[in-house]
Parts: C-alpha cells; structure tokens; sequence
C-alpha cells in the first residue's frame, strides 16, 4: 500500500517546484494542470529538468529522471511516487 | 642558509624576539642558541633525515634552522597527526626518526625529543653544500607529496621587503605548509617578529594582531573574508596593518577592494606561489589575477609562466628539485592545475583543472560563480561545486554561508536574481545554506566534482 500521505507530499513537492521553475522563467501564467506537458507545453528545458531532479531527490530521496524514466506529463510525475 | 639568516638576526638584533606564541617569548639570542645546541645533536647523531612532529613554532623554528645548518633533511609534518598518521608519515617518506613533544607510540621509528637531541659545548659547523628540506602539500587531494626543495632556493625567491627591524608578522598558516614557510623566510629575512595566534578563528586572530601589534599579515582570501566579515571601518581602525597578502587561492577584486577600504594605509598585494614551483609572482595594483607581462619573462627569469590550453604553467628555478624518490627534475614546465583566461590584459583564475563542472557539455568554472555570489549583501563565504544529475551529467551546487541576522529567503532571492547575469548552464541549480564550509590549510574545501 502506498502511503495516501507520501503521495500527498509528493504532488504538493512537484506542484511547488514547477511553479517556482515557471515562475522564475517569467512564465508564471502558465497553468498548470494533471495532464499538462513537462516539456512540449510547460516548456521546460534540459537544465529545468535538471533542477527538478533535484528538488525531487532532495526533498522526496528519489527521482524518476535518476531511474532512467522520464515522465511526459505531470500526473505521471506524481504517478511515479505512487508506484 | 635558514641558519645564516637566523644567525645574522641574532647578531643585528639579539634581544629582539623572534617568536611570539601566546604568552611565551623566544628572543633571536635565545633561539639561535636553542638552534646550535640542536644542531650538534644532529651532528652527533648523524641524522641526516628526518620528520618534524613538533608543534610549537619556536620549537619548530630551532629545529629546521639547526637542520639547514648542517645539511639535514628535515620534513616537517602537519601539526595535528595521531600516532597513527605520524608512523605512516614516517614510512612514506622513510624517516627512520621523527622529532617529538610528546610521548608518541611509534612502530619501528625512533622518537627523539628536543632535549634529547641538544647538546651544549663547543662544535664546528660544517658549512653544508646543500641545505635540503621537505615540504608537504597540503593534500587537498589525496595524500601529501613530499616536494624535495633546498633553503638556498627558496630564499632566493624572498626579498626583504624593507630593512625596518620592527615588523611584526602573523602566522596565519602552519609551518609545515609551503605558505608558512615563506612567512617564516620574510621573518628572518627582514629580521623581524613572527606573532602565532592562539587559534586560527578570526576573533583569536584579530585579538593577536590588536595585542602584539601585528604589521604583516598573509593569508589566504578565505581567511581574509572570515576577517573581513568581523570588522568595520571603526574596528579596523584599531589594527596596525601595513602589509596584507592573499595567497593559495584566487584573490577576488571584491575582497581586495573591501580591504583598501578598511585598510587605507596597508599595502595589499596577492601572490602566487605553489609548493611544487615556488613563489612566482606578486601583484600589488589593487587588481585581481596577475598582468600578462609576466609572460614576457626571458629565459633567464627564475620563474617563467606560459598558458598552454587554458592553463598555466610554470618554469622555475626557486621550485622543488624534485618529488620524495623522483629523479631531479630537469629545469622543465610544469602543469599547475590552474585554469586561467585573459581578459583586459590580465590573467584570470578561473578554477582548478579538477573543479571544473561539466553541465550539459558546457564546462563551468567554481571561481566566477562564488565570486558573484560572494558579492551579494548578507554572504559570507560561498563554495561551488558539481553535483551528479541524471539529466545534464552535473548541475552547479553551491553552498553558502550567510552573515549573521540575514534572511534566508531574501537571500536566496538575492543570489538567483544575482546569477541570471551568469551563462544559464553555470547558474547554481541548487542552494544550500549551511553554518560553516570546510576549511583545511586556511583554503576552502570544494567538493570534488564528481
């Protein structure tokens, strides 16, 4: 059983850091939603990616990005600390 | 030679003392002497190599002094080693004995106090062909190498600056470093004062140099921005300092200007020097990195630099002979690991060959990075580094440590905004704000990049 409040944690990390990210690109009127696009809509390039890894393995002690995955879209981000 | 220069002080200036450590006062007249009473122990021992595990100056001082005088080798290790690491020390570089204060559990090593080894009554000195000594690096990676060097060498590099008696020098490294020895050369040379803080840590170093009136300091940048984060133009105005010198590390032109300001009257200058090639060049225009005319030394300059695929290297005739059980070295170039670029007709440091970050392709280098964040109002210190990332193979790290009462978030607020002016692939991606940053040998401890 996945922890119902790891996984809380987990999309509220990812909903911050992308905001953040956006934010300090200048693209804070970006919505962003469950579906939304990591690179082809929010447009995030390598060095973003790069950061959110990161954020993801600091603050949660694992990322997908370090496991070979690279999830599409923002569901499947959280998707992956539900797994 | 270490031995004709402390024996020209003591007769110029016998009562003069030579060492100030805390409250113990080792005059000239009394160190020489302590100098002789050890060199006939030497002599009557016929050691003629050995470690140095002494950790008080004077001590420290009379020993090597007693060595150079009659052509001992001595090599003095780092001051703070376990019994374990000063038998390891001794079989690396094959001292069958090693010089002690104390009590020391040794395999296999003989243990020599300094009483034991004076000796009083009359004795010639031989005057030595050569005067070898061995000085450790400082290991910032890896083990130390014993970089063989000769007295003679090394004082050749060191000019006495004024022949004024008075100066009063601290000594802001430890002797065993390549640093404190070229202190200790500019002491004897001039005939002045060496002053040994009770403790690195800048409230202990600001207390010697109010209460010995210290006129000469040298240090690296990441001991004069400890320094400078204590004081103000009023407190400042306290310290009677004449001479300021950066060393060991690239010297940022912040740091030399945030000097001049609190020190109007000092003379500040920054010098590069290695253990390995000697001291090869001071600047003292109030500008960082060094002028590109020192490229332009002829062939028969001690020291000659080049630049060859972004790095410098350096041609040195006051260098070492020679690694522990290396062959001499031929008068050849050498490879710093320092990587420089040329900018307005100075040459820039960079970053060390094994600091660079690769981000994506694009390398970047720790110094201008730390620089710019060194700059923003409430840092301290700051150190970058790569850090592994899946994506782009490293991402910038840096941590930073903050001037007491500052924000964090505003900090870091700061500092992005600081760093937009950076290449995208060189801004930090990762901030950590912590108490302190390592610091081994008076230089800051980058984490390798990995």
């Amino acid at each position: 059983m996945p922890d119902a409040k790891q996984t809380v944690d987990a999309e509220s990390v990812i909903r911050d850091a992308i905001h953040a990210l956006l934010e300090r690109r200048g693209a804070a009127h970006l919505t962003v939603r469950p579906d939304s696009r990591i690179t082809a809509e929010l447009e995030f390039d390598s060095l973003e990616l790069a950061e959110l890894s990161q954020i993801l393995e600091d603050e949660l002690g694992r990322d997908p990005y370090s496991e070979g995955i690279i999830p599409d879209t923002v569901a499947e981000l959280v998707g992956f600390y539900r797994g | 030679m270490l031995f004709e220069l402390l024996r020209r002080c003591a007769e110029r200036v016998p009562e003069q003392p030579a060492i100030i450590d805390g409250d113990e006062v080792e005059t000239y007249a009394r160190l020489i002497a302590r100098s002789e009473a050890i060199a006939r122990g030497l002599l009557a021992r016929d050691l003629s190599r050995f470690g140095c595990a002494l950790s008080a100056p004077g001590a420290i001082v009379a020993l090597a002094a007693a060595s150079a005088g009659v052509g001992a080798e001595v090599c003095l290790y780092p001051t703070d080693l376990d019994d374990d690491q000063v038998s390891s020390f001794a079989m690396t570089f094959g001292h069958p004995t090693v010089v002690v204060h104390r009590t020391r559990r040794l395999v296999s090593i003989e243990t020599l106090t300094l009483d034991q080894l004076m000796l009083t009554g009359d004795m010639a000195f031989p005057s030595p062909e050569r005067t070898p000594v061995m000085i450790l690096t400082t290991g910032t990676t890896g083990a130390p190498k014993g970089a063989r060097h000769d007295w003679s060498r090394l004082a050749r590099a060191v000019r006495a600056p004024d022949e004024r008696p008075a100066t009063r020098w601290l000594l802001a490294y430890n002797l065993n470093q390549f640093a404190g020895v070229q202190i200790l050369l500019h002491v004897l040379a001039s005939a002045g004062t060496l002053v040994a803080p009770p403790s690195r840590r800048a409230d202990d170093v600001l207390g010697a140099i109010e209460r010995h009136r210290v006129t000469h300091v040298s240090g690296t940048p990441t001991f004069w921005r400890l320094i400078v984060g204590r004081l103000d133009e009023e407190s400042a105005r306290k310290l009677p300092l004449e001479q300021i010198t950066l060393g060991g590390e690239a010297a940022p032109e912040g740091l030399i200007e945030r000097l001049h300001a609190l020190f109007p009257a000092a003379r500040i200058s920054h010098v590069y020097a290695g253990t390995e090639f000697g001291s090869v060049v001071a600047v003292s225009d109030g500008r960082s990195g060094l002028p590109v005319s020192v490229l332009d030394r002829g062939e028969e300059a001690d020291v000659q630099l080049r630049i060859v695929d972004g790095e410098l290297q350096i041609r040195s005739r006051v260098g070492m002979l020679g690694y522990h059980q290396a062959s001499e070295s031929e008068h050849d170039w050498r490879s710093t690991g320092d990587l420089v670029e040329v900018r307005d007709g100075r040459i820039q440091f960079v970053g060390r060959t094994t600091e660079i970050i690769n981000v994506g392709g694009v390398k970047v280098h720790p110094l201008p990075v730390e620089e710019l964040v060194c700059s923003v109002t409430g840092v301290q210190l700051a150190a970058v580094y790569g850090r592994p990332n899946p994506i782009t193979g490293q991402i910038v790290s840096i941590d930073v440590v903050l001037k007491p009462g500052t924000d964090l978030k505003d900090a870091e607020a700061r500092i992005r905004e600081a760093c937009q002016a950076l290449p995208a692939a060189a801004r930090p991606r990762r901030i950590r704000f912590v108490p302190e940053l390592e610091i081994r040998g008076n230089k800051l401890m980058r984490q390798e990049a990995g």
